[in-house]
């Protein structure tokens, strides 16, 4: 009794598959007003480097008068339940999303399908691997050009000769492989003075995991290091202190800027640090979201923008931030002058 | 019958699933979106219920595939670099990306058949082996650590569902279209073994070793067919979240190891080996999937959403517990058929 419903059910499916035709949904994409405007922040998951959003997207809401704004870190570094993070959002209403993709091989697909819905996309802090981006536009750290920046200093600060370490994050992840780009490039054009001994990856899981690689690192090729540039948070946190703890001559470039990567710079123990602006990209990244809820159009659609990073030595460790703004400032004209194409009042 | 209807952990909890469902809805009205949260919810499952399958295979014999989420990275890898190089068709691509996992599968069920070493330590050591490989291979055969590439029909497959079919004013339902492969397989795994003489004779493995060999069962073989069969499913899971994500890339699988074990051991399969329940898996990941899009549309913090999953997940399960000894009570109280003896192996 049971195989003839079973092959009925089957046959009614494939007959469907075949017979029927394939309807297409167009979604509704009117203007909202500012308080309509719903704005969900949501990076990959919880990270220091994140921190500066939650006050950012909150200068946001009240310079911009949005509706109303969240700040989502339950995503756990997983492309999949990032998805269904970022539907539950939109399911509550949310509208226009700032992303930092878990995954830049697959948050593409995520932006398409919300795109189609009629949502904003932001893709914040990192852009999607390859040459297109289904977001309406990228505002991430360029981090082949920063990772390029750091391990420039870091050979500086070694003399322009001897043996460089990198210490950086998932192998997996396509944003690793641009810094490791950017740090042979930098080492390529010492024509060999300058050796990459180790890379060392997937260390940016949590301060811990860094730590430990970083004693193992020293207690193996202490001796041998001149030179470490970290692209990753954790790794530079914990190289710092090690290089510290252990008093060797290792000239260090880190990434970000934690206060103790700060203190660090300030004591000598850290030549340089290079620094992201990830209040630029949470404030700008939501302005421009509402612009385009308010029926704006990116004049290139998947726009790739420079949010900046500066290189912090000590001679404007106290100072830098005041670029740092200034840069801000910046990227705010040239959406409203350069990426921004809005319907005139 | 009734009483047996009690007794069964699956009712459990289909019970706990659609007490959730109405408390989160109750909650959030969201939570039945048909578009935002429906949809998602079903092809999300569709990998979780293939992973769940996949460790379900080796449960039954009392193993463990600590390797399953590498096992589907590495043929994700062979069906990505398969479409991207030799441009074949979306099924042929998986039928490679199924026979690598099958063949990774027997692989380690040969290991674990022939050296006697348990299975956690082979799959664990197998998992770390294969972590480096698909790291080396992507990084050989792509340009860095994905193939970004759709074959015909992938993009229908991803983002379609029935209801986007219609004959005149007639749509389908609004279930994905990847839904249907995952009841395939579970309607597969279920029939092998509930009715074929090989399953039956996995779990009779699973259930007692030495009496399994006593019998005549040959046992080895047996243990390698399971892993086969472990490794084809994670093969499929793969394949399937790959085309939910939209690329082929080095991270498939990496978040495949707890869902996988969550799954059949909520519905029910037993971690010694000898027992195994299709349905109770897929309960079992539906209960997870409902929990987590429940307390995202709840939308709390990082710190409180991790403690909530864990509570739900508690209360879920002394529920569950709680239905168990009321049906043993009832059982005792109404002692005036004898039962029959139970078989410890069998599907349920």
């Amino acid at each position: 009794m049971r195989t003839p419903r079973l092959t009925v059910a089957v046959l009614a499916i494939a007959l469907c598959v075949v017979g029927c035709s394939r309807n297409t949904v167009h979604s509704d994409q009117s203007a909202l007003s500012p308080g309509q405007v719903k704005v969900a922040l949501v990076p990959g998951g919880p990270h220091p480097y994140f921190q500066p959003w939650k006050t950012a997207l909150q200068q946001a809401k009240t310079d911009f008068k949005l509706g109303d704004v969240t700040f989502n870190e339950t995503s756990a570094w997983n492309q999949t339940t990032q998805n269904s993070v970022l539907k539950s959002l939109a399911a509550q209403g949310f509208n226009a999303f700032g992303v930092f993709g878990v995954s830049p091989d697959t948050i593409n697909s995520t932006f398409g399908d919300l795109r189609k819905q009629g949502f904003h996309l932001a893709s914040l802090g990192s852009c999607p691997a390859g040459d297109t981006d289904n977001a309406d536009f990228c505002l991430a750290t360029d981090v082949r050009q920063a990772a390029y920046k750091a391990a420039k200093s870091a050979i500086a600060a070694m003399g322009g000769a001897g043996n460089l370490v990198h210490l950086t994050g998932n192998k997996t992840d396509s944003n690793t492989t641009r810094r490791i780009q950017g740090v042979q490039q930098a080492i390529d054009e010492t024509g060999g003075k300058v050796k990459l001994i180790q890379t060392v990856t997937d260390i940016d899981t949590d301060l811990q995991t860094a730590q430990k690689a970083v004693a193992d690192l020293i207690a193996a090729k202490g001796a041998q290091i001149n030179g470490i540039v970290t692209t990753a948070y954790n790794p530079a946190v914990a190289s710092a202190a090690a290089v510290k703890a252990a008093g060797l001559p290792v000239k260090v470039v880190a990434i970000d800027d934690d206060p103790t990567i700060l203190g660090d710079i300030k004591d000598g123990s850290v030549t340089a640090s290079v620094v992201q602006n990830p209040v630029g990209q949470a404030y700008i990244g939501s302005y421009a979201l509402s612009r385009l809820a308010g029926g704006c159009a990116m004049k290139t659609s998947g726009q790739v923008i420079d949010s900046g990073s500066f290189v912090v030595t000590r001679d404007d460790v106290d100072t830098y931030d005041t670029q740092r703004q200034q840069e801000t400032t910046q990227l705010r004209k040239d959406f409203d002058d350069k990426y921004l194409n809005c319907p005139k009042a | 019958m009734r009483r047996r209807i009690w007794a069964d952990p699956r009712l459990g909890l289909l019970v706990v699933i659609v007490v959730l469902v109405a408390v989160f809805t109750a909650l959030r009205p969201a939570f039945l979106d048909v578009d935002l949260t429906i949809v998602p919810i079903q092809s999300d499952l569709t990998v979780f219920v293939v992973v769940g399958l996949a460790q379900l295979a080796v449960l039954s014999l009392g193993h463990m595939n600590l390797a399953v989420g590498r096992m589907a990275a590495v043929s994700a890898f062979a069906a990505g670099w398969a479409y991207d190089k030799l441009a074949v068709p979306l099924v042929v691509g998986l039928l490679i990306g199924l026979a690598v996992g099958a063949l990774v599968g027997a692989a380690a069920g040969w290991t674990i058949a022939a050296t006697g070493v348990n299975s956690f330590v082979v799959t664990l050591a197998l998992d770390f082996a294969l972590i480096g490989l698909v790291s080396l291979l992507y990084s050989t055969f792509s340009d860095g650590v994905a193939f970004h590439v759709a074959p015909a029909g992938m993009d229908i497959l991803r983002g379609d569902t029935f209801a986007d079919y219609c004959a005149g004013d007639l749509c389908g339902p609004p279930i994905p279209l990847v839904v249907p492969i995952a009841l395939v397989a579970a309607l597969a795994v279920g029939v092998f073994f509930r009715n074929s003489r090989l399953g039956r004779e996995i779990l009779m493995t699973g259930s007692n070793l030495q009496a399994a060999r006593l019998s005549g069962i040959p046992t080895s073989r047996r243990i390698i067919q399971a892993h086969t069969l472990s490794g084809l499913l994670a093969a499929l899971a793969g394949f399937l979240l790959a085309v939910t994500n939209g690329a082929f890339s080095a991270d498939i699988g990496g978040s495949f190891l707890l869902p996988s074990f969550l799954g059949p051991v909520l519905g029910g399969t037993l971690l010694a080996g000898g027992a195994v329940s299709v349905l109770g898996t897929v309960f079992g990941a539906a209960l997870t999937e409902v929990i987590q899009t429940g307390l995202n549309l709840l939308q709390f913090e990082v710190e409180k959403f991790k403690i909530y999953i864990g509570i739900v997940l508690l209360v879920a399960l002394s529920l569950d517990r709680l239905r168990q000894v009321l049906a043993e009570r009832r059982k005792q109280e109404v002692p005036r058929v004898p039962e029959p003896v139970e078989q410890k192996e069998g599907v349920a």
